[in-house]
């Protein structure tokens, strides 16, 4: 259904209901009206007749009993409008239309009856011995009515069906501007993102133009975000597989030490694919929702042992360990724990000259663990330290896969914990590493 | 043929100097721009692959400033981005042609091949001169007909004169083609080179031009 449709029936249903009801209730006000009044003229005309008739007694009264008892006529006056006078039991006059067996029945006051299979509203009046009856026809009573009805509900009708048509062409005109916008949405190729042109759209749509390209540009920021990492993914993928395939290709065409030399490049080139492959897979598993836990508790000691183990496997002495001893679980599962901080070692080793240690600090506060790696590198300058923990860069034409800090970030955010970089004012970096404890049922 | 290989990945750089130089083909490896345009100054390379993500400068920007310098060599880029935009961009700044990582040697070698035949006017891969005919592809070189087993060098000393077409080259710029910057050279092995050329194909291959350097002599041979 058309917008245009459904506010028409909106607006149309809701006007009819509406003055429908206004109507009932006037037109239900107007027949009450009318019965009091009509009933208020047959009370008047018995009061005018009998008033009249008793300015005189001696018209009637002198002939009781004999002369012109049953004779004495009077002209109809008003169809419909029947008028019977008696006296003591004898009618002396009435209307030609007055139905005479109805009048002793009659008592005092208003009352409906049928005569003849006419319904009759009839007023009856006993004043000084004289009985004055006036009725009306109820037929009567209801063509006049409905006349005024009919007076009333043409022109209301009427109105209503013009304004219904003026609603259709205004809601119309007036959901013009969305259509010409709708025409606009519907003329753009799928995958353009650029801004909806603000000329031709009304003012009152201005601030829905200015939401859909809030929107547009947050989707193609996205967008182009996407397929940046896509091609930079590509990118680091494509790299050591290069390295692969020329070494492979110079051992088929080369002999003796230069094929052995050929194939251990190869080889290397075959552990940095894997590196990068496994960072990037570890990376969008910590931005997705995989789930990690292995049900191990990360102790963060156990946490630096292992990261230590797996960053500098033949040269743990590298790195000198700082820590109370303590033990302190951490909300995160191991082996995150465990990447992110052998993340941090392996860049600080990597960066520091071979005869330098690195310091590891483990600091407690009642919520968090902080790790301090500290080394004595040529650290980052102002702007490096920006670029850091964006995925795939390197300081110059360093060996990484370029995702290693992203991971630690990534981790670190997912885990409610921080990351960040500083230069340390001595020379060398360091990076901290806050993740949280866990919260402990019973503090033993 | 001297190319210049502008590559930052080490494991790269050093896969191609070695392939290449199993092809028979002189080739220095740098590894920043700024490095490759001190090369560039310094010695003739007769060809260029360059990588375009350098740690100092990206390769585009090189290779618009060496086009601004009117700097005529043939350039192929070697990227792993592989979008059309991209590859079209680096057509535009001047590139000859564009390979996309990962490649095949043989491919890349006959891309060199096929540049430097371009950049030297010709459509077909065969040197023709005179009786002599000189595959530089294959490494072959024949003689009315007839092979003539020439060793890396010398092949590579022919076909820079041939491809000069005439042109006097200076004898340092024949130790470009034919040396890298590893490589140490004896102070007369040109000179040995061209006494065993023309032993191979006739004294009047190559002329001397005393004081200035070498020709392939425009008299057939």
């Amino acid at each position: 259904m058309t917008l245009r449709v459904r506010l028409l029936l909106m607006i149309g249903v809701s006007m009819l209901l509406l003055w429908g009801g206004v109507a009932i209730w006037m037109l239900h006000g107007l027949e009450q009206e009318m019965q009091r009044t009509l009933d208020q003229r047959l009370e008047m005309s018995a009061h005018m007749v009998a008033g009249l008739m008793s300015q005189n007694p001696a018209a009637w009264d002198g002939s009781s009993g004999k002369a012109g008892v049953s004779t004495l006529s009077m002209p109809e006056t008003v169809k419909g409008l029947a008028c019977q006078v008696s006296l003591r039991g004898e009618v002396i006059a009435r209307t030609p239309g007055a139905a005479p067996q109805a009048i002793d029945l009659a008592t005092p006051g208003f009352s409906d009856r049928n005569i003849k299979g006419e319904d009759w509203r009839s007023y009856t009046l006993d004043k000084l011995g004289l009985r004055v009856t006036t009725s009306d026809r109820l037929s009567e009573r209801s063509t006049l009515l409905r006349n005024v009805m009919v007076a009333a509900v043409v022109p209301f009708v009427v109105a209503l069906l013009g304004s219904l048509l003026v609603l259709w062409f205004g809601v119309g005109s007036g959901l013009r501007p969305l259509e010409r916008l709708r025409q606009v949405l519907a003329s753009r190729t799928p995958d353009s993102l650029t801004p909806i042109e603000n000329a031709p759209i009304s003012r009152d749509l201005r601030p829905l133009v200015n939401t859909l390209n809030h929107l547009l540009a947050r989707v193609s920021e996205t967008f182009s975000r996407e397929r940046r990492f896509t091609s930079d993914a590509a990118h680091e993928l494509r790299t050591p597989l290069t390295a692969i395939k020329i070494h492979l290709q110079v051992a088929r065409i080369t002999h003796a030490q230069e094929a052995v030399v050929a194939m251990d490049y190869a080889e290397e080139g075959v552990a940095r694919l894997q590196h990068s492959l496994s960072q990037l897979l570890t990376l969008s598993q910590v931005e997705g929702d995989f789930s990690w836990d292995d049900g191990r508790v990360a102790e963060a000691n156990e946490v630096a042992r292992l990261a230590i183990r797996d960053a500098a496997p033949d040269a743990t002495e590298r790195i000198v360990l700082d820590s109370d001893g303590n033990r302190a679980e951490l909300s995160l599962p191991q082996a995150l724990a465990v990447t992110a901080l052998r993340n941090l070692l392996d860049n600080a080793l990597r960066h520091s000259p071979a005869e330098n240690s690195i310091r590891l600090e483990i600091r407690r506060s009642p919520e968090t663990i902080r790790f301090h790696v500290l080394d004595r590198g040529p650290g980052l300058s102002d702007k490096e330290l920006v670029l850091a923990t964006q995925r795939f860069w390197r300081r110059g034409s360093g060996r990484g896969s370029g995702l290693g800090l992203s991971i630690v970030a990534a981790i670190a955010e997912r885990f409610g914990g921080s990351f960040e970089l500083l230069q340390r004012p001595e020379g060398g970096l360091e990076a901290k590493l806050t993740l949280t404890r866990k919260k402990q049922l019973d503090s033993s | 043929m001297r190319v210049l290989l502008i590559e930052d990945d080490e494991l790269i750089a050093h896969g191609i100097l070695v392939g290449l130089r199993a092809h028979g083909l002189t080739v220095d490896a740098v590894h920043t721009a700024a490095q490759a345009e001190a090369t560039l100054s310094a010695v003739h390379c007769d060809v260029v692959i360059l990588d375009l993500g350098l740690p100092d400068e990206d390769g585009m920007r090189l290779l618009g400033r060496l086009r601004a310098r009117d700097m005529a060599l043939p350039v192929l880029i070697l990227s792993a981005r592989d979008a059309v935009q991209d590859r079209v961009a680096g057509l535009r700044a001047g590139a000859d042609d564009y390979l996309l990582k990962p490649f095949d040697l043989d491919e890349l070698v006959a891309r060199l091949h096929a540049l430097l035949r371009r950049a030297a006017g010709r459509s077909v891969d065969v040197i023709e001169h005179g009786p002599l005919r000189l595959d530089p592809a294959r490494g072959e070189v024949f003689l009315h007909g007839r092979p003539i087993d020439l060793s890396r060098r010398e092949l590579a000393l022919l076909v820079a004169l041939l491809q000069a077409r005439g042109r006097i080259l200076s004898p340092d710029q024949l130790k470009d083609s034919l040396y890298d910057f590893s490589e140490e050279i004896e102070s007369n092995a040109l000179n040995v080179h061209i006494h065993h050329i023309r032993r191979k194909l006739g004294a009047d291959v190559i002329e001397t031009v005393r004081g200035v350097g070498y020709r392939c002599s425009m008299v057939s041979a």
